[in-house]
């Protein structure tokens, strides 16, 4: 048992030189971008004495080693600037926002999964080629249209066509709610913004699940539970757990994908989350934001990355023990 | 099939029951809610610190200007009651309601104004900083209900840009010490205006409450506005449909069209809007490129465009083409006849580049990812006539660089807003001292010492009617020079609903006399 600790330390360790080097290229990155904040900022028509007075406040003004300088030793004190469109420290910001994101992210993580691998051991041995093929050509458009067109089609159908769900937003600009009742308006208000993101990643589980559970059952010990006499179910469940790891490293890693999806959707959606915030921050050149970002979903990718290890150990005892 | 369709019907009318049950004691409170949409986040309330759109659009409601202009244009009463010029322009005296207080329950006075201006409007407002700044001489205050501006030279267009866009008047007490462009006081306004600041979710939602000690009797007749953040055009409409918003301002031309068509819906189109007033969609063509500095080669360009065509697929008729390099909005200064002379002429077009540029293949346009359909369509024309128009939009910061910056474009498509004055928005395009790395100034960079004598003329010249015959001149030189290509006049395009009226979409205060219809 005593692997386990050993494998997160390690992991910790690995990801040190990650994290730097991340934090440097980010900021590569966004002083690579044409244009400054400056201009956001001051507004158009900008005489040149404000946006010089403006580059001053912010310190724009000094050279960029020198920016660099400030910046890393700012991030090795574990503080990430403020903020400059919202006039707020960039931490603060960002956790206000995580909220709204974790809402659609993590229960879309958890839906696609479930029902990916269900679908997928449904599949798996079923010899009926049309269904298999119906299936497959299903997965595969949803995952491929653009999660903004797909969103787009839900609101039309769902919300203008049979006005079931609000077009936008995480609760009604009118409505003055708390408690329990807040938590059904925002389930409403998440239902269409959750699906479009669900159905995308769907897809994917659904056949690495199906893939693997085919090679599985091809396998000696299969062949050799079934001429042993075990119930087929007793036999796909035996088969489902090794097929399983390779969907928990993908899980895993789809993290990443699912906030850049977010960016899409919540924008479609209006929904306050990390995916608008991060538009917002790119687009007004807001450079503390924009890294504080970056450097937020670098950190949120190592930790599901740690935790995908961690479930990959408890599921195969092979790695638990080293 | 007919299965199918039950079990589908019955997820319908679960899902409806589902949202009955949260919207029927939904907590909306009592008393009118307007619910406005606005595309971007404000960040902060201080709309004197800057001319971005997105605070105005919100924290104008939360001021008052020392007047306020009307849907022509005109100054009317806002926070000074009445006002006399004197000494031949280069005076403006300005009596202050006396009954005004800010939301903190303070009294305000002459002090405020003079503190506005000094500390906050002349360092950071950029649009007023630019224009008044070397022409103000001093600004007193003889007691605590007049101010007095003096100028170096008589200023015709000070009251055109003393709206509470242009200048919005701070409390000296809140402000009073520290910094002004992180005061804490930008996140938590205190204003004189009609509205005070309620609530803020970023992104989310902006609420305002009644100003219940407003100093114009029985206004604001809304009790509440809530600012939605919405981003994406398509949304926001599709929320105005559905009632899940009330106001949405800034509406594609297409949009537009189709709202028109409903009865549920006021549409209305001004020249003015929270971008800017008076606009004309103009090409620039940069004139320190050698393909673009022959006149005759810019003369083809000129021919090759049909803008009655664009006005019909990109504006879907909402607008004007171009008359004039200035906008027709301002009457005085306009010259209707100016652009009789350049006609769209395709094979002029083809004749002149084959004489005077015949190697002339293709040239770039920069502009914003918004003005996309322009640039299709400017390509398709200039195709006829054998030019291939690059086209390449840049988000709104690397646009900003790409042209006033770094130089580096042939020709840009920007919306100029020519304001409510010559002197506030046209000067900045051709004055050859605002030529320079600053966002929507002289991009053409174009130098013209008579133009420059002109336009410094005209800016001292107290009569109307002299300035508008200088202005008429300047339109006829430039436009024998083509720096720019005037396309069309924009206007701001704002849908309500019809339970709504008497919003004005042309004023920051946009919200200051609306009520809700019985």
């Amino acid at each position: 048992m005593s692997a386990l600790p050993s494998l997160v330390l390690k992991r910790v360790l690995q990801s040190v030189p990650l994290v730097s080097a991340v934090a440097t290229l980010g900021f590569v990155l966004v002083h690579l971008a044409p244009g400054d904040a400056v201009v956001a900022l001051s507004g158009e028509f900008a005489h040149e004495a404000v946006q010089d007075e403006l580059r001053r406040t912010y310190g724009l003004d000094r050279s960029l080693p020198a920016q660099y300088l400030i910046y890393v030793s700012r991030l090795l004190r574990g503080d990430l600037g403020v903020s400059y469109y919202f006039q707020e420290p960039v931490s603060r910001v960002i956790l206000e926002r995580l909220p709204a994101t974790l809402v659609l992210v993590i229960p879309s993580l958890l839906l696609s999964t479930v029902l990916g691998v269900l679908v997928g051991t449904l599949l798996a041995g079923t010899r009926q080629p049309h269904r298999a093929r119906a299936v497959i050509a299903v997965a595969v458009s949803s995952n491929s249209v653009p999660v903004f067109w797909l969103a787009q089609i839900l609101l039309l159908v769902f919300s203008v066509r049979l006005g079931l769900f609000p077009v936008q937003g995480m609760v009604r600009a009118r409505s003055e709610l708390s408690g329990a009742a807040l938590g059904l308006e925002v389930a409403w208000h998440a239902a269409l913004p959750l699906l479009a993101l669900t159905l995308n990643q769907v897809a994917l589980i659904a056949v690495l699940t199906w893939t693997n559970m085919e090679e599985e059952l091809r396998r000696e010990y299969v062949r050799a539970a079934r001429s042993l006499g075990l119930f087929p179910g007793r036999v796909r469940r035996h088969a489902l757990r090794n097929a399983l790891l390779p969907v928990i490293t993908t899980v895993g890693g789809r993290i990443g994908a699912l906030f850049s999806g977010a960016v899409l959707t919540e924008t479609v959606f209006a929904w306050p989350g990390l995916g608008r915030l991060a538009v917002l921050a790119a687009t007004n050149r807001d450079y503390p934001l924009v890294l504080g970002l970056f450097f937020f979903m670098t950190l949120a990718v190592l930790l599901a990355n740690l935790v995908t290890d961690v479930v990959y150990g408890l599921v195969d005892p092979r790695i638990r023990t080293g | 099939m007919g299965r199918v369709r039950r079990v589908v019907e019955n997820l319908a009318i679960a899902a409806i029951a589902g949202c009955c049950a949260c919207s029927g004691e939904d907590g909306t409170p009592s008393g009118t809610t307007a619910v406005i949409a606005i595309s971007a986040d404000p960040g902060h309330f201080n709309p004197g610190i800057t001319t971005a759109a997105q605070v105005h659009a919100v924290a104008d409601s939360l001021f008052n200007g020392l007047v306020a202009l009307d849907a022509h244009g005109n100054p009317v009463p806002d926070l000074a009651t009445s006002w006399d010029v004197k000494e031949g322009g280069k005076a403006y005296v300005f009596h202050l309601a006396s009954n005004v207080r800010w939301h903190d329950g303070e009294p305000f006075t002459s002090r405020d104004v003079a503190f506005t201006f000094k500390e906050v409007l002349l360092r950071f407002h950029a649009r007023t900083r630019a224009g008044l700044e070397s022409a103000i001489e001093s600004i007193e205050t003889p007691d605590t209900h007049t101010v007095v501006f003096r100028f170096r030279a008589p200023h015709a267009p000070f009251l055109a840009r003393l709206d509470v866009t242009e200048a919005p008047i701070l409390p000296a007490h809140v402000f009073g010490d520290g910094d002004i462009e992180r005061h804490r006081a930008n996140l938590e306004p205190v204003g004189t205006g009609p509205f005070r600041l309620d609530s803020y979710r970023r992104d989310d939602r902006i609420v305002l409450a009644r100003n219940e000690g407003y100093f114009k009797p029985g206004l604001p007749r809304l009790d509440r506005l809530v600012f939605r953040v919405i981003p994406d055009a398509t949304t926001e409409i599709l929320a105005l449909e559905r009632g899940e918003v009330d106001y949405v301002s800034q509406l594609r031309a297409s949009d537009a069209a189709r709202l028109r068509a409903s009865r549920a819906f006021t549409v209305v189109a001004t020249p003015n809007g929270p971008g800017g007033g008076n606009c004309i969609m103009t090409w620039i063509f940069n004139l320190e490129r050698k393909a673009l500095a022959p006149l005759a080669v810019r003369r083809a360009l000129v021919r090759a465009i049909d803008r009655r065509e664009i006005l019909e697929k990109v504006l879907f008729g909402e607008g004007k083409v171009a008359k004039a390099p200035f906008s027709s909005g301002i009457s005085w200064a306009h010259d209707a006849e100016a652009l009789e002379g350049q006609k769209y002429d395709p094979a002029e077009a083809r004749a002149l580049l084959e004489k005077s540029a015949p190697r002339l293949r293709s040239i770039d346009v920069v502009h914003f990812p918004t003005f996309l359909k322009y640039g299709e369509l400017m390509k398709e024309q200039l195709a006829r006539v054998g030019v291939d128009l690059k086209v390449r939009a840049l988000d709104r910061p690397a646009t900003v660089s790409t042209i006033y910056v770094k130089r580096d474009f042939d020709t840009g498509l920007v919306s100029y807003c020519n304001g409510n004055d010559p002197e506030i928005g046209l000067r900045r395009m051709y004055h050859s001292s605002e030529i320079g790395p600053v966002a929507f100034s002289n991009g053409a960079a174009y130098r013209n010492s008579i133009i420059d004598a002109l336009f410094e003329g005209a800016a001292i010249e107290p009569e109307r009617e002299a300035r508008g015959r200088l202005y008429r001149d300047i339109q006829r030189r430039v436009t024998d020079e083509l720096p720019y290509w005037w396309l069309l006049e924009t206007t701001s395009l704002t849908a309500y609903r019809r339970s709504f009226r008497d919003f004005a979409p042309w004023s920051g205060q946009f919200a200051e006399t609306a009520s809700a219809s019985p």
